[in-house]
């Protein structure tokens, strides 16, 4: 059982809150829930929306076709009315207003709203859109919102701009309605979201018991029985709780979307336990900017603490300098980078994967670095601590790849995926220092025992130096000093299993090469197309630098499609394949709208690809 | 000069400022008995970016990036407060490239000094005007004079929330010794702004020039309660713009009534000072010890 319900309304006015609160509502009867948020870089007044797929097992993707479409605006049904296939819920007040006089929406949404209602004969009201709707057996539900509004205000006598706010509550009350499951999860969510607040608490409550009288139930969803517990967790959160567990101790960020919320939640959640009964603290700095936001937590890294900093494209280009040094000087840091859409400001709150080989390039001069990429939020939780790990095991910067398309989007987990193996801590080959230490010294691995700063005289220099870290130029220092840096990659590729760097799903001859967020879609799309008939290989890379060579090659070999599937425009993954191996893909899925890739327009691609035989699509879906 | 006992080379021109603060730290660190285990050195690029390598004495310094080291420093300070922290930095790493990190610095108040290696030019890539040389001045190797107004670096200090603000003069090594001493010993951050003739590029603000001039302030700057903050930052301001005829050395300014930054995180982690960053046991033989399952709680589907 698959299931997308869309919410969508003008930024700041609590659509994130009701999208997660529906979520809570329907995982609480035992669902799992994956959950996408778009929204543009703004305050107050844009449209955004939240796209929650339902399922009686997990999802990883949204699909570009919705069951059901809550909305309480206008702009909300322009944007979206094509794509609801059973219900939409919409505020019937605004019957009359017409896509042309809605000023927040984009000129080409307008158009594109104008021209799909004109060509089919229809006008360019709500109401005409009613109608489209209707020939398509779409069920309209109007919601009489300035009177259930007024009644809010006039029962609990609140003010009106406060009671505004109930309208999404209704239009959830309304949705949730139809999906038949007990009334009272609803309620239970509500009290878990506004309990410590009697007025907020009694207003969405009122508002949600109006929004349940709009509808009867029609998909009958029967409970299921929760056995493990679940958590409902977004991909910010996951980053930060991964941090926090692998031993984070300091972590320096410039404000920036989407990567803040994680500084700021690990801020909030600070003071942390030891399962001795110890405490401890993590430092975090809001820098001035990124170059002092990395550089911070470089030095934090050479007294020893676990340190790094969350930053998105335009910050990375900042920190090159800052991570240029680190390499040159060993320090362990762990830079998460939320990928977001560029070059540029770009699309400062969509998606992309436009920036790997920035990530594997960054930095000026030949250093070791790591790069991971997390292709799901249970990735990302256990990615972030083993990027702690393979700082300090390798004593390089280790940058850890997560889309703003996971970062933002929440799923409901079992519990049991963060409660497996003990979490394992490597701090790497460690010095307690002393006289005579040496921080560089040479070895047959290319790794120095580490020692902090206070337990040795220490120099570090981001000019060539010898062994003790001071300067020198000699050109046979440089020979042996250069090699032993870029031995660690190496060594890293020696110790570091390839089997680990990547993820195999099903066994075909058509092969989807994938990294990031495509992970979810893809495999959401390999069960469909199975029951079409049609077998698909997924192959998802998880680790850059080093990159798993000799394993793709025999993974890959004998294939009859490789097909890249990647949010940019060169499909940069695949291309470090070839690097790498001399194997190039047959065809290539890309988007690069900023939006993610969608299960229905994937499955097409797919199909394209493989039974027609196409060798190149490029994916738009989305608003 | 006096010879140093730097194993390193040291390659600054002869005649060069850098010497002579070089000598007072020597002198410092000696006599703070001040080694690996409680202080390092974090310096910038430029010629002054070289000075820990060539310290005579057993300490551990980091020569970082250009404009950066304050960055740097604030990671290593607020990670292990028991270290001294002196920053080193050039005029044009502090007021040029990293006027940022200098401004934001004042911000936060951390109990660490920085000193800067005032000298007007840039040194190491053949003497162009650095931000604290004057408009209308050309020295050595400019093509014409300079034509960017110059930096106060007190007066920019003082507004920015520094709470030890002073300048000596590189040559001289005991009334610098002296200030930079207060620097550390100073509850806060603090900068010694040092004039420091430039033998190679800087024919302008020479050794001679700058002893015609200089001379020890005469104000208290120290700050006794809240209430004077504005008359003592006003009488230091119009202090330091004193330059053409008499230049003023000294304490400009100093208030150690303002919360340190590693104060004002202890308010937050009411251990930070005992229990900082740097010496928390992250692991038990090698399982993660960090309790995190709670925050997982907090999100239960229930």
């Amino acid at each position: 059982m698959r299931l997308s319900w869309m919410i969508g309304g003008a930024q700041g006015l609590g659509v994130d809150t009701s999208a997660n609160l529906f979520g809570s509502a329907v995982a609480k009867a035992g669902y799992y829930i994956y959950g996408n948020r778009e929204y543009y870089s703004n305050i107050k007044g844009r449209h955004s929306y939240f796209n929650v797929v339902i399922g009686s097992k997990p999802y990883r993707s949204i699909s570009e076709k919705v069951n059901i479409l809550a909305s309480f605006d206008a702009e909300t049904v322009f944007q979206h009315f094509t794509s609801v296939t059973d219900f939409l819920v919409y505020d019937g007040a605004s019957e009359m207003v017409k896509a042309e006089t809605i000023r927040s929406m984009e000129p080409e949404v307008t158009d594109k709203a104008v021209k799909e209602l004109e060509s089919n004969g229809y006008g360019t009201s709500i109401a005409d859109v009613v109608q489209y709707l209707k020939k398509k057996d779409v069920t309209c539900i109007p919601v009489n919102y300035v009177d259930d509004i007024n009644a809010v205000i006039n029962n609990l006598k609140i003010p009106p701009p406060l009671a505004s706010k109930a309208k999404n509550t209704i239009a959830i009350g309304t949705s949730y309605s139809l999906l038949g499951l007990k009334e009272d999860y609803l309620r239970a969510a509500i009290k878990e979201a506004f309990g410590k607040n009697d007025l907020f608490l009694n207003m969405n409550m009122l508002a949600a018991e109006t929004g349940m009288k709009y509808a009867k139930a029609h998909y009958n969803l029967e409970e299921l029985p929760i056995g493990d517990e679940r958590v409902q967790i977004d991909g910010n959160t996951l980053s930060a709780i991964g941090k926090i567990a692998g031993g984070l101790r300091f972590q320096s960020y410039y404000p920036i979307t989407p990567a803040s919320d994680e500084s700021t939640y690990i801020e909030a959640n600070q003071i942390v336990q030891t399962t001795t009964g110890g405490s401890g603290g993590v430092v975090v700095v809001q820098s001035e900017d990124e170059l002092a936001a990395i550089n911070m937590a470089v030095g934090a890294s050479l007294t020893g603490s676990r340190s790094a900093t969350a930053t998105s494209g335009p910050g990375f280009s900042l920190m090159s300098e800052g991570i240029s040094w680190a390499g040159m000087n060993e320090a362990p840091v762990l830079i998460t980078y939320y990928v977001r859409g560029a070059p540029a400001t770009g699309l400062p709150t969509r998606s992309g994967q436009g920036d790997l080989k920035f990530a594997i390039n960054v930095g000026h001069g030949e250093f070791p670095k790591i790069v991971i990429a997390s292709g799901d939020h249970e990735e990302i939780f256990y990615d972030a601590v083993y990027g702690l790990n393979l700082a300090e095991r390798y004593q390089t910067p280790v940058i850890h790849l997560i889309e703003k398309c996971l970062a933002n989007a929440y799923s409901v987990l079992d519990m049991k995926t963060f409660k497996g193996p003990k979490i394992s801590i490597e701090r790497g080959s460690l010095s307690e220092g002393g006289e005579g230490y040496k921080r560089f010294a040479i070895t047959d691995n290319g790794i120095s025992p580490r020692a902090f700063i206070g337990k040795a005289s220490i120099f570090y220099t981001g000019d060539e130096h010898n062994e003790a870290g001071h300067i020198t130029e000699e050109p046979l220092n440089r020979l042996v000093m250069y090699e032993k840096r870029l031995k660690k990659l190496e060594t890293a590729d020696r110790e570091i299993m390839e089997e680990s760097m990547v993820n195999v799903y099903g066994d075909s001859e058509n092969v989807i090469l994938l990294w990031g967020a495509s992970k979810g879609p893809a495999l959401d799309a390999m069960e469909e197309l199975k029951e079409k008939g049609i077998n698909i290989e997924v192959v998802q890379v998880r680790m850059f630098n080093p990159y798993p060579k000799r394993y793709m090659k025999r993974l890959l070999s004998g294939k009859r499609r490789i097909i890249a599937l990647e949010s940019n425009y060169y499909a940069q993954g695949a291309g470090v394949l070839t690097e790498n191996t001399g194997i190039a893909p047959t065809a290539q899925i890309l988007k690069w709208t900023g939006r993610p890739i969608l299960l229905d327009e994937l499955i097409d691609a797919i199909e394209e690809v493989v039974v027609h035989g196409k060798t190149k699509v490029v994916l738009d879906g989305g608003a | 000069m006096e010879e140093h006992n730097a194993t390193e080379f040291n390659d600054w021109c002869i005649g060069c400022g850098d010497f002579g603060i070089l000598r007072s730290e020597e002198l410092l660190t000696d006599e703070l008995k001040l080694d690996y285990k409680n202080f390092v050195v974090v310096s910038g690029i430029g010629c002054s970016g070289k000075t820990p390598h060539f310290f005579p004495n057993k300490i551990s310094g980091i020569h970082t990036l250009h404009g950066r080291a304050l960055a740097f420093a604030t990671g290593i300070k607020l990670s292990n407060p028991s270290m001294e922290v002196l920053v080193q930095a050039g005029d044009g790493d502090t007021f040029g490239i990293g006027a940022g990190h200098f401004v934001n610095a004042g911000r936060r108040n951390i109990n660490m000094a920085l000193l800067v290696h005032d000298n007007g030019v840039y040194g190491l890539t053949k003497g162009q005007a650095s931000p604290t040389l004057h408009r209308g001045e050309k020295t050595k190797s400019l093509p014409k004079p300079n034509i960017n107004d110059s930096i106060n670096p007190i007066a920019l200090a003082l507004s920015v929330g520094y709470t030890f603000v002073a300048r000596g003069f590189a040559y001289d090594v005991n009334g610098t010794k002296e200030l930079i001493k207060k620097a550390i010993m100073h509850k806060g951050m603090a900068l010694v702004d040092i004039l420091q003739p430039c033998p190679s590029y800087n024919d302008i603000n020479t050794n001679e020039w700058y002893r015609k001039r200089v001379y020890n302030l005469d104000i208290d700057p120290v700050v006794k309660s809240m209430d004077e903050v504005p008359q003592k930052i006003n009488a230091a301001i119009s202090r330091s713009y004193e330059w053409e005829e008499k230049i003023p050395l000294g304490v400009f300014y100093q208030n150690e009534l303002v919360p340190t930054f590693e104060e004002r995180l202890k308010e937050n982690i009411p251990d930070y000072d005992v229990n900082y960053p740097a010496i928390q046991k992250i692991e038990e033989q090698g399982e993660a010890n960090t309790v995190y399952e709670k925050l997982l709680q907090a999100r239960k589907v229930a």
